[in-house]
């Protein structure tokens, strides 16, 4: 490692992980197809590849040769930049998620900041998609969106923050190094406080991932894709991923912050293969949570934001500040 | 009111209230059949509701003016295609009454039976498509959805061995029914009704206390009683306002009388009230299906000689009205009939027809979302509306 | 909707919210009821109604349609076109041709056939890219009658089925047929087949 010039690194991990986050979205897609439809009786697909393996390959295939409809009266510029502004921070996140100690693009020490600041600039690429179709469905969807992204990040920040409390650091390898060690170290296991922050932690982030039970802004049923309803072909598989791949972030990150990251027994190169089981686990759990409910409405989810989540999330932190200072004896 | 020819842009002027026309139109993915509601909107809030119907008009009553007695029944499935067998139900029993013809009573009791099945069959696919409609078709409402579908896939297999088909039957005849039940079908019956009925405990398990689906259905459209009776609705819509009025109890055919269920009555009359109702429908049509099964009586299953003709079947003049208590409301047939093979004129009273009436009396007031969830509850069949 | 203005309130909405969750779970758990058709044959009830098909008599082998036209005249949408052939002994049908693609499959046709000449199969399978072949002539009703397994409903058992009996004769019509083909005492039916 030590031979390659930092330049050529620079280069050389970020193309690594780009790639193995769109080799990833891909085949998460499956998994989730899969899981789903065990839990509806039936099998997912099955018949593309052995198991429906190639599934995701026919997909992005499929998605590369359809044809690209603009909307006559849409607003072009805004039309075509949206998917981009959407999918851009969506990928951004993944530079600053460490792997394994050491083993990341860039681990900063202000590392949840710039996950979290970054995960919610993708609200603008949604507007704009919903105001360029010039379409009232999406209009409406994203007027939603932008709506409850906003409700929803700041539960999603005081629930993220109580680990960095724990923690001490906003550093994300510090706050895994943390919880090295010991299966009862992870911070989901820290008494009361940590299984509250991660049950907050899942419900805003279910919210601003737009999951059922708060997926409103592209209730089928109502608004027929919502915000993307204009979009075909390659643009609507850019906001796919760009879906998708937030998705896994947040996974990521609800492992990291509260799973113990790479820990887990074993020799230390095991270390990115736990993360990873651990990143699906997070992600079946908000699958499970998303095929088992009917949704809720606007007024109901943004009720539920503003009167019960960030008041509970807010009271954890300070409590969080509270027990930290306890037990370090600052009192 | 609405202008539907309205062709200009519309500039959304951020400075006054946001009225904003939206087309929820015939193709939906939740419009429940062809169904094209022009809503007039203030911000998320329904202020107009403006129901356009016909999309599915294909003649029923003129064709069974050129259709003879034996041949409509076939054809009377397509109206409520959802719940086929009450709609044959009706017209048949229209034409009973007028020639006076007697059903044999293991007849009745198989008319009972495969009209108790059949509702079943009916609320199993309401309670899929509602929460589909809520719930989004990736999401939980498409489990519910799928597990709906899969019971009433055994409830159509045991239609399949007694009559052949699944969907559009045919089963019922002037003077009786078609087939008879074939051996082991008792059996096979008894089973799928004990299986669904352990299933729909799961559907309430998932369901009843469930904090979203009561959110999403406490409240909402609700009907007051003075609105049910005056409106003209009928069916779950009806009993889930507080009126105590079913068909079977009230005006009962076919032996109704023979059974022991009860009726139920919700008084809330919102959208969380229909779905009680329906749900304990289901408990009560397996109950009277169980009792059918145990007390059928043998003996012939038509009155009349078996069909060799497309004439066969005349019914001397006269008029009658007959109607059943359908899934969905009060399906009624009326027939004049001039003494040929032919009625002279037939009349559909679709349920679901009188039941959209109520729309815009419910949904101007709430919330788009609310829409679906209302359209739902109402649960109509375009096929009835339209005929 | 929900408020934690009471600890019970809580419970209650967490309690529901896992009590839905297990049921899905129980759901991964189960047996997929999905049957692999086309490479899994689905098991058709005795009494299916599939495609119609003429027959031939099975002891002497000669066609069983007399071109009576009585299925012409009953058939609600008018999908049958027969046209008779007199002979000495017995007529024919000279033509015979069915609109498969407006046929309703209501099975009125098998049921006033005073020969048992047209019935249904035990099969839907017959796929294809132009609606013309779906227009049957006589060649193609026999062909099928001869390819496919035959439903159990023939005009004179229906009739039997339907007609009140005239002495004291078995309680109900019930045809001792019925017995071999009802899809049977698995409730699940074809679709116990799975992955």
């Amino acid at each position: 490692m030590a031979a390659i010039p930092a330049w050529l690194m620079l280069l050389i991990a970020p193309f690594i992980v780009l790639n193995a986050v769109i080799g990833m979205v891909t085949y998460v897609t499956l998994l989730e197809r899969k899981f789903a439809a065990r839990m509806q009786s039936r099998i997912g697909p099955y018949r593309v590849g052995p198991h429906g393996l190639l599934q995701p390959i026919a997909d992005a295939l499929k998605l590369m040769m359809k044809e690209d409809v603009v909307p006559t009266a849409a607003d072009r510029r805004v039309y075509n930049l949206a998917p981009i502004v959407f999918l851009i921070p969506c990928m951004l996140i993944f530079a600053s998620l460490p792997f394994a100690p050491g083993l990341g693009v860039a681990d900063v020490n202000i590392g949840i900041l710039f996950f979290l600041a970054v995960s919610a600039m993708e609200i603008v690429g949604l507007f704009m998609a919903g105001w360029g179709s010039n379409n009232k469905y999406a209009l409406l969807s994203a007027m939603r969106a932008v709506n409850q992204i906003i409700s929803y990040d700041l539960p999603f920040i005081f629930s993220a923050l109580v680990p960095v409390l724990l923690a001490g650091s906003l550093k994300m390898s510090d706050i895994a190094a943390v919880q090295q060690g010991s299966l009862l170290k992870w911070f989901i296991f820290y008494p009361v406080i940590g299984q509250l922050a991660f049950i907050m932690f899942v419900v805003s982030t279910l919210a601003a991932e737009n999951r059922v039970p708060f997926d409103i802004l592209e209730a089928e049923s109502e608004l027929v894709a919502g915000f993307r309803v204009e979009y075909s072909g390659m643009k609507f598989a850019l906001i796919q991923l760009g879906e998708y791949a937030h998705m896994i972030g947040s996974s990521f990150l609800g492992a990291l912050l509260f799973l113990g990251a790479w820990s887990g027994p074993g020799p230390e190169y095991l270390g990115p293969l736990w993360f990873l089981l651990k990143a699906m686990f997070v992600f079946l759990l908000v699958t499970w949570i998303r095929w088992s409910f009917v949704r809720i409405r606007v007024d109901q989810i943004l009720a539920l934001s503003w009167k019960v989540l960030l008041p509970a999330t807010l009271m954890l932190l300070i409590s969080t500040a509270v027990v930290v200072v306890w037990r370090t004896g600052g009192f | 009111m609405l202008d539907v020819n309205n062709t200009t842009r519309v500039e959304l002027d951020w400075s006054g209230p946001e009225r904003l026309q939206m087309n929820m139109g015939p193709q939906h993915p939740s419009a429940h059949g062809v169904f094209r509601a022009i809503l007039g909107l203030r911000g998320e809030t329904v202020v107009d509701v403006d129901a356009v119907i016909g999309y599915l008009h294909r003649c029923h009553e003129k064709l069974s003016e050129t259709l003879t007695y034996a041949q409509y029944p076939s054809i009377a499935s397509k109206t409520d295609y959802v719940a086929a067998m009450t709609s044959e139900f009706a017209y048949v029993l229209a034409a009973e009454e007028i020639g006076k013809f007697e059903v044999p009573k293991r007849a009745q009791y198989l008319r009972v039976i495969v009209a108790e099945l059949q509702r079943i069959a009916s609320h199993l696919l309401w309670l899929g498509t509602w929460c589909m409609d809520m719930g989004g078709a990736l999401g939980g409402g498409a489990t519910i959805f799928l597990y709906c579908i899969r019971e009433r896939e055994d409830i159509l297999d045991l239609f399949e061995s007694l009559v052949g088909a699944r969907l559009l039957y045919g089963f019922f005849q002037v003077g009786g029914t078609r087939y008879d039940l074939p051996d082991g079908w008792v059996e096979q019956c008894r089973h799928t009704l004990d299986r669904i009925n352990s299933r729909i405990d799961e559907y309430e398990q998932m369901l009843e206390d469930n904090a979203f689906f009561l959110a999403r259905t406490q409240g909402v459209g609700v009907v007051s009683r003075e609105l049910a009776e005056d409106v003209g609705i009928s069916g779950p819509l009806l009993r889930g306002s507080g009126v105590n009025y079913d068909i079977r109890r009230n005006a009962p055919y076919s032996s109704y009388q023979d059974f022991d269920f009860t009726v139920p009555v919700e008084t809330a009359g919102d959208c969380y009230a229909r779905y009680k109702v329906r749900m304990v429908e289901f408990r009560q049509s397996i109950d009277i299906v169980r009792q059918a099964l145990d007390k059928l009586p043998s003996g012939p299953i038509s009155s009349r000689p078996a069909l060799k003709s497309v004439a066969q079947i005349r019914i001397p003049k006269g008029e009658a009205y007959a109607r059943v208590e359908g899934p969905r409301g009060e399906v009624g047939s009326y027939i004049i009939s001039d003494g040929s093979a032919k009625p002279y004129r037939m009349k559909w009273r679709g349920a679901s027809f009188s039941n959209l009436a109520i729309l815009p009396h419910i949904i101007p007031g709430h919330k788009v979302a609310d829409v679906v969830a209302i359209m739902g509850s109402v649960d109509p069949v375009f096929g009835e509306v339209d005929r | 909707m929900a408020s934690n203005s009471g600890a019970t309130e809580i419970t209650t909405v967490v309690g529901a919210v896992l009590r839905a969750m297990a049921a899905t779970l129980k759901n991964l758990f189960r047996k997929p009821i999905t049957v692999h058709y086309p490479d899994k044959e689905r098991k058709y009830p005795s009494r299916y109604r599939g495609l119609l098909a003429l027959t031939y008599d099975k002891d002497t082998g000669e066609e069983n349609c007399i071109g009576c036209r009585l299925c012409e005249y009953v058939c609600p949408p008018a999908v049958i076109k027969v046209e008779m052939l007199k002979a000495e002994k017995r007529n024919y049908a000279k033509t015979f041709s069915l609109e498969l693609y407006a046929c309703e499959f209501c099975e009125l046709c098998v049921q006033v056939c005073p020969t048992d000449a047209i019935v249904m199969m035990k099969s839907f399978d017959m796929p294809t890219a132009d609606r013309r072949e779906m227009l049957l002539d006589k060649d193609r009703l026999h062909k099928i009658g001869l390819d496919y397994e035959q439903s159990w409903a023939t005009g004179n058992k229906l009739r039997d089925m339907q007609t009140p009996p005239k002495a004291p004769a078995p309680a109900h019509p019930k045809p001792a047929a019925a017995a071999a083909a009802v899809p049977s005492a698995d409730p699940v039916g074809p679709r116990a087949e799975t992955v």
